[in-house]
């Protein structure tokens, strides 16, 4: 691992950690030293990426800029290998882990609009949002799309469902609308009528946008 | 010892629980929840049991209410079988929550009911080989006609821990938390995989045929005509058979012929004291009002109500209802399915406002009852309304029904912006297009009549004991001569129609008959009439629905509603009898 590469684990374990309201000095030190093999605290702090005080350690705006970075990377490719490549988990985590530090902005954006720009990790932690999901450039036509999109008479795999946004989602789910579920389109109009298997479901648009699917041939 | 009954929703739980436990049953509300938990008492293998029925749900996982009452019910030491009600026609699902349940370990039966409408979908289940897998008991029932409930009794009677074949039920872990989705993933592939080879599936051609008549009641091209018709078809079967020939039958014939002068007969010849006799047979009296009220007039109109209703709801109608209203209903506030209490109040406003309870916020369900007490008339009124209309010209019955169109969608939208609260996504399961049977129908209109004369009647009989309270003390003329300087200049109407509103308050039907009667009589003109009969639609509910909005929503809101309800009524049709006057007989419009 390059030294560039160090930097950028190291403050994503920082960030990690303060996902889970975790600041110690201590326990983040230790995190460090277990997932690159070396302390990395003091170098971090010379080089102006962290600030620490009184057993707490916080990201500074030079290094909350490249720790949002990589963590966005990461997530998208994670996202990219268990979605669209079909990977399982244990591939996805070690490809992963290796895909993060070599996508370029343009890539990291292109596969951002590929996935429709997905919010969330398949491990459920936020995407941080880029500059491309601001604007939601369709250039690249999505591989992955909100039901929304879809019109009567498609068929459609479930990709994901964004749970975290809406409680009522999790109604969905126990109707058979989780990833991985095949369905197909009834009608869009006045409202979505969708099949899951032996399940028509009616749904309303604005939980048609947060169900997002890969099209499939009839 | 208890036995606990678990299912997904509309699976037919309630059915299975009735027969298993008869009729000495106690609701009663888990204790700080809102879920209502039912609880009777059964006899298996000679032994006493206590049987919970605990409120439907998809999966164990503690999300909502439902969900949490029915894992604690599942999880206390003293539930000693666990009987799982599923859907035939929809096995996999069912089979996600049957996973969970083996996975506590407790003595577990399974019950696929609705037997008849997955064969009806050419669904076919290899029942013993699913047995044989899950190892468990499983038995095929179809509760509404009781098939299969002695089997099902013999199954829990021998029930043990199940012993399923282990390798199917490995299940990921990961530390993965219990709602993640990867769990939710690895009991899918296991309930797939538990199904190979025991479902087979033939396309009947009944089938297709369903699924055309599904589509065409859910599109606003096909299904708003077709609403249409059905409305019509309403009017014909609820208004004009029962609410006139029955009713008149009933009403003149039975009770006016028979019964009504037998009592009086009876109370004049055994009974001295003049009160006495004024409260059973007299203007108010319990027996010759409340009674054939109850009886004679309310009685047939809702029986051919909840049947028709029944068809409706049998025949896998009413949720495709909502799809078609759901845009409707998302203006003011609420979504498609407000549509079936909306629907139900044409019927009783009593029992819709009960149903108001199937929409998922308390917001939905104060607007719905604001709505069903301002602009839904139930069909006690409708008919007579429709008559008095139709008798001065078509466009008067027309401008009555956009005028409430008008009053329900205006009213309801500001509402919905004072209303605190939030409003819920539509999310709605359609059941199969399918043929209703008589049988299922007149097992639900029964049990609806049955609530019918335990709830209504008597709040007819108490509304009846007021009313004579209030005028034995001559409070009912106060109250008049009270509100008769608002009814005739501000509305423009003639003094005698004081009388009907304040009736109408007992006797829907009476308000409107009243009306009828003046109207008849040449006492009102056309503007007078078509104000009066707005008024009285707008004015508030019957005093059953009036009670029944105070428990459902609280003495405060209820009261706030009939206040708000109560001023409105009047206000409204002062502004449209002034509205009519200038357009008609200042600009001249024939809008009557």
């Amino acid at each position: 691992m390059d030294a560039r590469h160090k930097i950028e684990e190291a403050l994503s374990v920082v960030w990690d950690e303060r996902e889970k309201n975790n600041d110690s000095a201590a326990d983040v030190r230790q995190k460090i030293k277990d997932k690159i093999g070396e302390e990395m605290v003091e170098s971090l702090i010379a080089d102006g990426y962290i600030a620490s005080g009184a057993d707490r350690i916080q990201l500074t705006a030079k290094g909350e800029a490249v720790a949002r970075d990589v963590t966005r990377r990461q997530r998208l490719a994670e996202r990219l290998l268990i979605d669209v490549l079909e990977l399982n988990r244990n591939e996805m985590d070690s490809s992963a882990c290796a895909l993060e530090h070599i996508l370029s902005k343009e890539v990291e954006e292109s596969i951002c609009t590929l996935l429709g720009h997905p919010k969330e990790c398949p491990h459920g932690l936020p995407i941080p949002a880029g500059s491309c999901c601001a604007k939601a450039r369709d250039y690249l036509e999505s591989v992955v799309v909100p039901l929304s999109k879809l019109s009567a008479g498609e068929a459609a795999q479930i990709v994901y469902v964004l749970t975290r946004e809406h409680p009522q989602l999790h109604k969905l789910m126990s109707f058979g609308v989780t990833p991985g579920a095949k369905i197909s389109v009834h009608q869009v109009f006045p409202a979505f009528v969708i099949q899951v298997e032996e399940t028509q479901l009616a749904l309303e648009s604005e939980i048609a946008k947060e169900i997002f699917v890969k099209r499939i041939k009839n | 010892m208890n036995i606990a009954l678990v299912g997904n929703p509309n699976v037919g739980k309630s059915v299975i629980f009735n027969a298993l436990t008869g009729s000495y049953v106690t609701v009663s509300n888990y204790p700080g929840t809102t879920v209502d938990v039912s609880k009777g008492p059964g006899r298996f293998g000679g032994q006493k049991y206590t049987i919970i029925d605990t409120p439907g749900v998809n999966s164990l996982v503690p999300r909502s209410e439902d969900e949490k009452v029915t894992k604690e019910i599942l999880s206390r030491p003293d539930t000693a079988i666990m009987v799982q009600v599923a859907d035939s026609k929809n096995l996999k699902r069912s089979l996600l929550l049957t996973l969970e349940l083996i996975e506590l370990g407790r003595p577990l039966v399974l019950a696929l009911n609705m037997s008849d409408e997955a064969k009806e979908r050419g669904i076919a289940i290899d029942v013993k080989k699913l047995s044989d897998r899950l190892g468990i008991n499983i038995v095929e029932t179809i509760a509404v006609t009781g098939d299969g409930i002695t089997k099902l009794k013999e199954a829990i009677a021998r029930t043990k821990a199940p012993s399923p074949a282990v390798e199917y039920l490995k299940t990921e872990r990961e530390g993965a938390r219990p709602d993640s989705i990867s769990l939710a993933r690895a009991r899918e592939k296991v309930a797939a995989a538990l199904l190979k080879d025991i479902l087979t599936f033939s396309k009947p051609l009944k089938k297709d045929i369903a699924e055309a008549i599904g589509r065409i009641t859910t599109r606003p091209l096909t299904g708003v005509p077709i609403l249409m018709g059905i409305m019509v078809l309403m009017y014909f079967f609820v208004g004009k058979f029962a609410a006139g020939t029955m009713v008149d039958f009933f009403e003149n014939a039975v009770f006016g012929k028979f019964i009504n002068p037998f009592f009086v007969s009876v109370a004049d010849n055994y009974i001295s004291m003049k009160l006495l006799r004024d409260f059973l047979i007299g203007d108010y009296g319990v027996l010759t009002m409340a009674l054939t009220y109850a009886f004679a007039i309310i009685f047939p109109i809702v029986t051919a109500f909840f049947i028709f209703f029944g068809f409706l709801e049998d025949s896998g109608y009413l949720p495709r209802l909502s799809v078609l209203s759901d845009a409707v209903f998302k203006t003011i506030g609420l979504n498609g399915r407000a549509i079936l209490p909306m629907i139900l109040g044409l019927g009783c406003g009593t029992m819709a406002t009960l149903t108001a309870r199937i929409l998922d916020t308390k917001k939905e369900r104060i607007l719905v009852s604001i709505l069903l007490t301002l602009a839904i008339p139930c069909s006690a009124q409708l008919g007579i309304i429709l008559g008095i209309l139709g008798s001065i010209s078509a466009k008067a019955l027309v401008l009555w029904l956009v005028i409430m169109l008008s009053v329900l969608m205006g009213v309801g939208f500001v509402a919905s912006k004072v209303v605190p609260g939030a409003r819920s996504p539509f999310i709605q399961e359609i059941p199969p297009v399918r043929m209703p049977q008589i049988k299922n129908i007149l097992v639900k209109t029964f049990a609806r009549l049955k609530w019918y004369l335990r709830e209504a009647v008597p709040l007819f009989v108490l509304g009846t004991i007021l009313l004579f309270v209030l005028d034995a003390v001559g409070a009912l003329n106060a109250i008049e001569r009270l509100v008769s300087p608002v009814v005739v200049h501000l509305l423009g109407l003639p003094e005698k129609a004081t009388e009907a509103f304040i009736i109408g308050f007992l006797r829907r039907d009476y308000g409107a008959a009243g009306l009828y009667a003046l109207s008849r009589s040449g006492l009102l003109d056309g503007i007078q009439t078509l104000v009066s009969v707005v008024v009285v639609t707008l004015f508030v509910p019957c005093v059953a629905q009036f009670f029944v909005t105070i428990k459902e929503r609280g003495v405060k809101t209820a009261c706030l509603i009939g206040g708000f309800v109560f001023v409105f009524a009047f206000l409204f049709g002062g502004a449209l009898n002034f509205a009519l006057r200038y357009c008609i007989d200042t600009l001249k419009i024939p809008l009557i």
